[in-house]
């Protein structure tokens, strides 16, 4: 008895230390998009996990066992901060049982904190849906914002993987050059002016940098289905406001979306939400290209 | 003539000549300046050229300066981990869990209404309206060691303390401490607060072996994830032993002990897959088993549980969960009128399965209790006996979720779990609702 014992501790033991045997830093992100920064970073001296997959909507995901496993893993766990995590992310990071990641770690990495995020409701209440108070959380459209979180995560990760620091100094320089260069491409696509539909307030941070505005949504209560009355409302709207598109996007509910384009004849894209959400968008330039790219043909 | 003449031409030619040399002058004069003046230019030309240079350098450094400049945090917006709420409040949050009750049976009856052999425990609400709790829920981070929550339901009899608990976050390995008062994490639906179920009631074997509270106690859990490539948590525990139906009230110290694992993987994009074993033993000393009747001895309490969950989307699911348990009791029962002391020696077990489908804001269940599918007989001071008919109860349900913080459920049980013979015929209208910190949801 004593041996098994014995036999089981030392495989038990193997198994929880032989991960450091490993040189790469073991980043656990969220969203898609604040993985493919931390690879574009990182590159070969991290190993990347994403928790939410490119086609689920990421305020509602299910703090699945096989997320908290990953979690136990991580050397650092990055995030988007600004509510968007509540419903599952701090069961996975409590239930990781993984010091290193806890609230208060340098391996516990919140992205908004570089941002400057927009749409604050401190005086939200529920009556108005699941409103994130903090502000709109989906400012990986921003890349006046992105370029400082992607610089975060530089910082980050020379702090916790010391050796490398010129290493991810470097790979930030390379992004920030192509940034530059894809911000006056971007710019030269004339989104100024436009009017659009959403489904979700997923735009409002591309809506401020690129000059269009987003005039209403078809969701008019984060997080709830629409009404009949707030269906009609935002028809209304867009008779009104005649914008050029709804924008739509991979987990957007199908029949509300059909009805007000039949009724306005205005058309829908089905815009990606995030990195790989669609084909061909699997990092967040070639994400932001298509954005930019879909928004500027109509 | 020509000396009168002359003079004149001489007036004219020095005048000329002084003019010519004074045109000549100023040409010179003005050539020096407008070259002066070119040069001038040109120099001005240089500094303006070299002024627009240094603006250029200066917009070009202000835009990487602004993006080099240390990534500054702006920390009244970051909420933390826990949410938006201030950091010196906890997070709190109050659900209240309300229903309305039907049955074709009358109060008296449902008040009677146990399950024989198991617990002499009746239905505890009446026909009507019913609160089952106004709870209040609280946590936050206590320091960089611990987090705390507790658990505090309003009902209409008072204030209790359901749970109060500190978890570790610190503790190297994967492992974690919790202390207090809390669900064991024996079995799947314990350590779920009612709000949570996918049902109104609890599973009949619940009611059966562990009582309306389930396995609430006050003690120590250690818990171990290891870092394996899938999930798989042990967990020991050393409690109170205090649930009337396993262990009964009186005695003190640790008296009840149990160890869990959980294994769980994910099959396909969208399935998910966790199982595992539970035990928990412990002293008795309960009269819940029957009226007059005290019974001292000991539990050993033995669980399976298996949960199938699909999710393709926030939209659509398919939940599959059961669950057995095995009781085995040894002991001495007394009756209190007569003092008689007879050797109690039974096995007992039961189980439920149960299947929600979701989809859209609409869920509908099924779930059907059985007890004693293999064991259901005893000894009872050296002869068997046995009570015949298996308790079982079939449940439908039909659930309507406005938003994610509000539930509307109606559910119909045919139950068949008392021994008399009737059934009863159970309606309930059930809405849930929270306000206040949003929690995060367990698996």
């Amino acid at each position: 008895m004593k041996t098994i014992m014995k036999l089981i501790f030392c495989i038990l033991s193997i198994l929880t230390f032989s991960g450091k045997l490993f040189a790469q830093v073991n980043v656990v992100a969220t969203l898609p998009w604040i993985g493919n920064l931390a690879k574009l970073i990182g590159k070969e001296k991290v190993s990347v996990t994403t928790l939410v997959k490119t086609n689920q909507d990421p305020h509602y995901v299910e703090a699945k066992p096989s997320l908290i496993v990953a979690a136990r893993k991580a050397d650092i766990i990055m995030y988007n901060g600004l509510d968007l995590e509540i419903g599952y992310l701090p069961v996975i990071i409590e239930s990781s049982k993984n010091p290193a990641i806890q609230p208060g770690k340098p391996g516990n990495f919140d992205c908004s904190q570089f941002i400057t995020p927009i749409e604050k409701t401190p005086s939200a209440d529920r009556s108005m849906g699941d409103i994130h108070p903090l502000g709109n959380p989906h400012y990986h459209f921003s890349p006046s914002n992105i370029i400082k979180v992607a610089r975060g995560m530089a910082e980050i990760l020379a702090k916790i993987d010391p050796s490398n620091e010129a290493y991810y100094r470097k790979n930030f320089r390379e992004f920030q050059s192509k940034w530059q260069g894809k911000i006056t491409q971007w710019k030269s696509k004339n989104l100024a002016g436009k009017k659009f539909v959403a489904y979700h307030w997923l735009f409002s941070y591309l809506a401020d940098e690129f000059d269009f505005q987003i005039v209403g949504c078809i969701e008019a209560k984060p997080g709830i289905p629409p009404s009949s009355g707030e269906i009609k409302n935002i028809i209304d709207t867009i008779n009104r406001t005649k914008p050029n598109a709804i924008l739509v996007n991979v987990y957007s509910p199908k029949k509300p979306v059909e009805f007000v384009t039949k009724k306005t004849n205005i058309k829908s894209i089905l815009v990606p939400h995030d990195v790989g959400s669609l084909p061909g968008t699997d990092d967040w330039f070639l994400f932001m290209d298509r954005v930019i790219q879909l928004l500027s043909e109509v | 003539m020509s000396s009168t003449n002359l003079i004149p031409k001489f007036l004219i030619l020095f005048i000329l000549l002084v003019f010519g040399a004074g045109v000549a002058a100023y040409c010179q004069d003005t050539g020096e300046k407008i070259k002066e003046l070119e040069e001038k230019i040109k120099y001005q030309q240089q500094i303006i050229d070299q002024l627009q240079k240094e603006l250029e350098q200066i917009k070009q450094s202000m835009i990487t300066e602004q993006v080099q400049k240390p990534a500054e945090k702006i920390v009244s917006t970051s909420g933390g981990l826990f949410g938006s709420a201030n950091l010196f409040n906890p997070n709190i949050s109050l659900i209240l869990d309300t229903f309305g009750y039907s049955s074709n049976l009358k109060d008296k009856d449902l008040e009677e209404r146990n399950i024989p052999g198991f617990i002499k425990e009746g239905i505890h609400h009446r026909k009507g309206m019913n609160i089952h709790a106004a709870e209040l829920y609280m946590f936050a981070p206590m320091d960089p060691f611990f987090n705390l929550y507790a658990t505090i339901p309003v009902t209409e009899e008072g204030v209790e303390l359901e749970e109060a608990y500190m978890v570790t976050t610190s503790l190297p390995a994967g492992i974690q401490a919790k202390i207090g008062k809390f669900k064991s994490g024996f079995g799947r639906l314990n350590i779920q607060h009612a709000h949570t179920w996918n049902f109104t009631d609890q599973p009949l074997v619940y009611r059966a072996f562990m009582g309306h509270e389930g396995i609430n106690e006050k003690g120590i859990q250690l818990t171990f994830l290891p870092k394996l490539p899938f999930y798989t948590q042990v967990g020991i525990e050393a409690l109170a032993g205090e649930n009337e139906i396993l262990f009964g009230k009186d005695a003190g110290g640790l008296k009840a002990f149990s160890a869990f694992a959980k294994t769980s993987f994910d099959v396909g994009d969208y399935g998910t897959i966790l199982f595992g074993p539970s035990f928990i033993i412990g002293d008795t000393e309960t009269d819940s088993i029957e009226e007059d009747h005290i019974f001292r001895g000991d539990t050993k309490l033995a669980g399976l549980e298996f949960t199938y969950k699909w999710k393709p989307s926030r939209w659509k699911s398919f939940i599959f969960q059961t669950e057995y348990l095995w009781r085995k009791q040894k002991g001495n029962i007394e009756d209190t009128n007569t003092s008689d002391v007879s050797r109690l020696e039974r096995t007992q077990d039961g189980l439920y399965l149960q299947g929600v489908f979701q989809t859209g804001r609409w869920g509908f269940g099924a779930r059907y209790d059985l007890l004693e599918p293999f064991n259901d007989r005893y000894k009872l001071a050296g002869s068997d006996v046995s009570f015949g008919d298996k308790p079982w109860r079939a449940s439908a349900m039909v659930e309507f979720n406005p938003s994610e913080f509000s539930k509307i459920r109606f559910q119909y049980n045919y139950d068949k779990s008392s021994k008399n013979g009737k059934v009863n015929n159970e309606f309930y209208l059930q809405f849930i609702g929270g306000i206040g910190a949003h929690a995060a949801h367990t698996f």
